[in-house]
């Protein structure tokens, strides 16, 4: 028996035959039209004087989230009401966003509002689109924490909307019955393993920090490199592979050996861990409160859950925290003066804002909306802020385009380390060296 | 010979590669052809059948129970075999999200236009690869079948940017055009090899009676190669009922199909809504199993016709 559909085996020249129309396809593709040249700013300076208002676009992961999108239909609709225009709203799933966002930017396809993840902003500033919106900060009661995090390169290319951190998440009642005081978790980490030691004396197959094992994000790692003392970048050389990273991740290792942290886990394991009381701690950004809290058989975990600051090598350290959040960015072109204008209302509108966070609880970034009612009486909000987004700090490699394949080899390293494929110092280095190729 | 005249009977080839057989469902297992083996046999015979229908069916069940199972227990610990307290509430909100059934009727439109194009134009390309001799007809063959050879991403951005040089991003044409770029080569060589079991002595005896070229394909290929054509035509049809990237990045928001739809619908940032997402999984699944079962006998016939010989 002979397979018939080659009626013949290829010859060489029928290969180079294909070889060139392959070529010849790959050179139409290189030739797809680029973008155009970088923005001006003169929309949202013209936005900041006021200006005729028009139509645009506005574009969220969050518009078809069942949780989070009332709250932004909420903005648009006052936004349309006050301004008489119509937003065309644009959404796209939040792990596939910043890849078609860039696709329709780079296509001139999207002009007008974009909410970003703060860490997006170096790539998407890449392209020369987004508008300069420092002059839109003026007089609205902005904190500098956040519109430092809305910022790349020392431009204002978001206007932030919702800044916090990742930080660790605890569940009170499983601290309080290892006979743990969430008010006055240890502080160094050599205390905070001998706490994870105690959880994980509480049996029943409890996790005791959930941390990410996933090489999709082993990211994490990064802060507690920062926590052992490693700059992880110092001007465009990566540091990644000093002893301070080593150090960290084989500490790392061995509170995976000890099994203090459990395998296969990412965020939304960890979540789930969480959610259903298996795990006592893990990483998490604000966001994460509502997955947890829905998704639980515990309908009072709400109450139970509480921010810790992140343990510090020594007395005396600073809680190292990642910052996360999100913004909002204006692509310059048809409507941009409007979208600056819109951006600024849906994050500084002191009404606008309580009513968003009432929905979705995320941080707000004025210093009036932080310090409002609503906002102070959530427990765990505040305490989220003072003892973990106060000392946030930006994630170094985001000032770099390729910061996501950064993390990606640091994370493949840390992960080989982990699973005993290789040690901790040989590791670090190769992630290092790998990760200084993507820099240059 | 008269113009009535019967057409000469073809030739049968020796191998079950023709038409008719491709057709005819395959050969079942003589009756109590199990039992007559030893019973250890028979137990080990079953005992596969079991652990293969397992493997292929508990991902199906495990659907089903998860949209079964309300959404703080998803994830409850031990898992539970059978959900503790079933609710079809995900199956209501997929009934009252009037946004879903524009995602459906997109995909369908999609789909079926896709896989009627796909089998129209490789039916003649097909058609043509297998019974005319012409130059340049063996390069042509193979730069059908080159345009798989390139990384979906590829192709994306530069259909991205044909596309909307044309004006045609956001529109059905868009996905249409993509979703054939991909299925017209499999389904092109699928055909060639069903036409090359139809004899040629068919097909002259046709045109001896005096029927056109156009009579001959229509009149005689195409219903003899129609296992051959449903087959294509269901391959193309999954290939956009199924796609994901493509109908993300080049349909918008109006014309969005059912897998983007339901990862934006039920897919956020921080949760997913797993018992909706499997719920919709499942329903989404139906027309295509359906469509599977119908016309098995003709995807095996006609996926394999021409593939071997001797």
């Amino acid at each position: 028996m002979s397979l018939t559909l080659p009626q013949s085996a290829m010859s060489r020249r029928r290969v180079l035959q294909l070889l060139g129309i392959g070529a010849g396809t790959a050179a139409l593709a290189a030739c797809a039209p680029s973008a155009p040249g970088a923005s001006t700013g003169s929309a949202a300076s013209a936005a900041a004087t006021g200006g005729t208002k028009t139509d645009f676009a506005f574009s969220s992961w969050s518009f078809t989230e069942e949780a989070a999108a009332p709250a932004l239909e909420a903005i648009v609709k006052a936004y349309q009401e006050k301004a008489g225009v119509t937003i065309k709203d644009v959404s796209f799933p939040y792990n596939e966003y910043i890849n078609q966002l860039t696709l329709q930017v780079k296509g001139g396809q999207f002009t007008g509002a974009a909410h970003v993840d703060v860490a997006w902003l170096g790539s998407l500033a890449a392209m020369g689109k987004l508008q300069d919106l420092t002059a839109l900060t003026e007089g609205r009661g902005y904190t500098d924490a956040a519109l430092s995090a809305a910022q790349f390169d020392g431009t204002q290319y978001g206007l932030p909307w919702t800044i916090g951190a990742i930080g660790l998440v605890a569940n009170s009642d499983l601290l309080k019955k290892a006979d743990l005081d969430p008010d006055a978790f240890p502080a160094t980490v050599d205390e905070f393993e001998k706490a994870l030691k105690s959880l994980k004396g509480l049996g029943g197959g409890l996790i005791p920090y959930a941390a990410s094992t996933k090489a999709a994000q082993l990211k994490d790692i990064l802060i507690w490199m920062e926590t052992f003392g490693s700059p992880l970048v110092d001007g465009d050389t990566v540091t990644i592979g000093d002893d301070a990273s080593v150090e960290a991740v084989t500490w790392y290792k061995s509170l995976y050996d000890q099994k203090l942290i459990a395998a296969d886990v990412d965020r939304f394991d960890a979540r789930s861990l969480f959610a259903q009381g298996r795990a006592a701690i893990y990483d998490d950004a604000p966001v994460g409160r509502g997955a947890v809290t829905e998704e639980s058989p515990d309908k009072d975990l709400g109450s139970k859950l509480v921010p810790l600051s992140r343990p510090v090598l020594k007395d005396g350290d600073t809680p190292r925290a990642l910052v996360w959040g999100g913004a909002i960015a204006v692509v310059d072109g048809e409507g941009a003066e409007t979208a600056a204008d819109f951006a600024q209302f849906a994050t500084s509108d002191l009404d606008t804002v309580l009513a968003d966070y009432e929905v979705r609880g995320l941080p707000p970034v004025t210093t009036e909306a932080q310090q409002s009612d609503v906002v102070a009486a959530d427990t765990f909000g505040t305490q989220f802020n003072d003892r973990i987004t106060a000392t946030s700090t930006s994630n170094p490699f985001w000032k770099f385009t390729a910061y996501s394949q950064i993390e990606t080899v640091v994370a493949e390293q840390v992960q080989a380390v982990l699973v005993g494929k290789t040690d901790a110092k040989t590791a670090m280095q190769k992630a290092g060296e790998a990760a200084q190729k993507l820099v240059a | 010979m008269s113009a009535t005249t019967q057409l000469p009977a073809a030739p049968t080839p020796p191998s079950a590669s023709s038409p008719a057989d491709a057709a005819r469902p395959p050969q079942r297992l003589r009756r109590g052809a199990l039992r007559s083996e030893r019973p250890g046999v028979r137990v080990a015979a079953w005992a596969t059948v079991v652990i293969c229908g397992g493997f292929g069916l508990l991902p199906v069940y495990w659907l089903l129970a998860t949209s079964l199972t309300p959404r703080d227990q998803v994830f409850s610990y031990p898992p539970k075999f059978f959900p503790s307290a079933p609710t079809l509430d995900a199956f209501a909100a997929l009934a009252s999200n009037d946004q879903l059934f524009g995602y459906l009727r997109n995909s369908v439109i999609v789909s079926v236009i896709t896989a009627v194009l796909s089998v129209l134009v490789s039916a003649y390309m097909g058609y043509s690869f297998s019974k005319f001799r012409y130059r340049g007809r063996r390069s042509l063959m193979y730069l059908v079948l080159a345009s798989q050879m390139f990384p979906q991403a590829l192709l994306l951005v530069t259909l991205y940017s044909v596309f909307s040089a044309y004006n045609l991003l956001n529109t059905y044409t868009a996905l249409v055009l993509s979703f054939t770029t991909f299925t017209l080569p499999l389904c092109v060589w699928m055909l060639k090899g069903f036409f090359d079991t139809i004899p040629d002595e068919l097909i002259e005896a046709a045109r001896v009676d005096g029927a056109s070229r156009l009579r001959i394909i229509h009149s005689i290929v195409l219903p003899l190669a129609a296992p051959g054509l449903i087959a294509a035509g269901l391959f193309a049809f999954v290939r956009g009922w199924n796609d994901f990237v493509f109908a993300l990045t080049l349909a918008g928001p109006e014309k969005q199909t059912l897998p983007p739809g339901l990862v934006n619908t039920f897919i956020g940032e921080a949760s997913t809504a797993w018992p909706e997402l499997m719920a919709a999984s499942l329903v989404v699944s139906l027309p295509v199993a359906i469509a599977f079962i119908a016309l098995q006998k003709y995807l095996v016939g006609g996926l394999t016709a021409g593939a071997v010989k001797g």
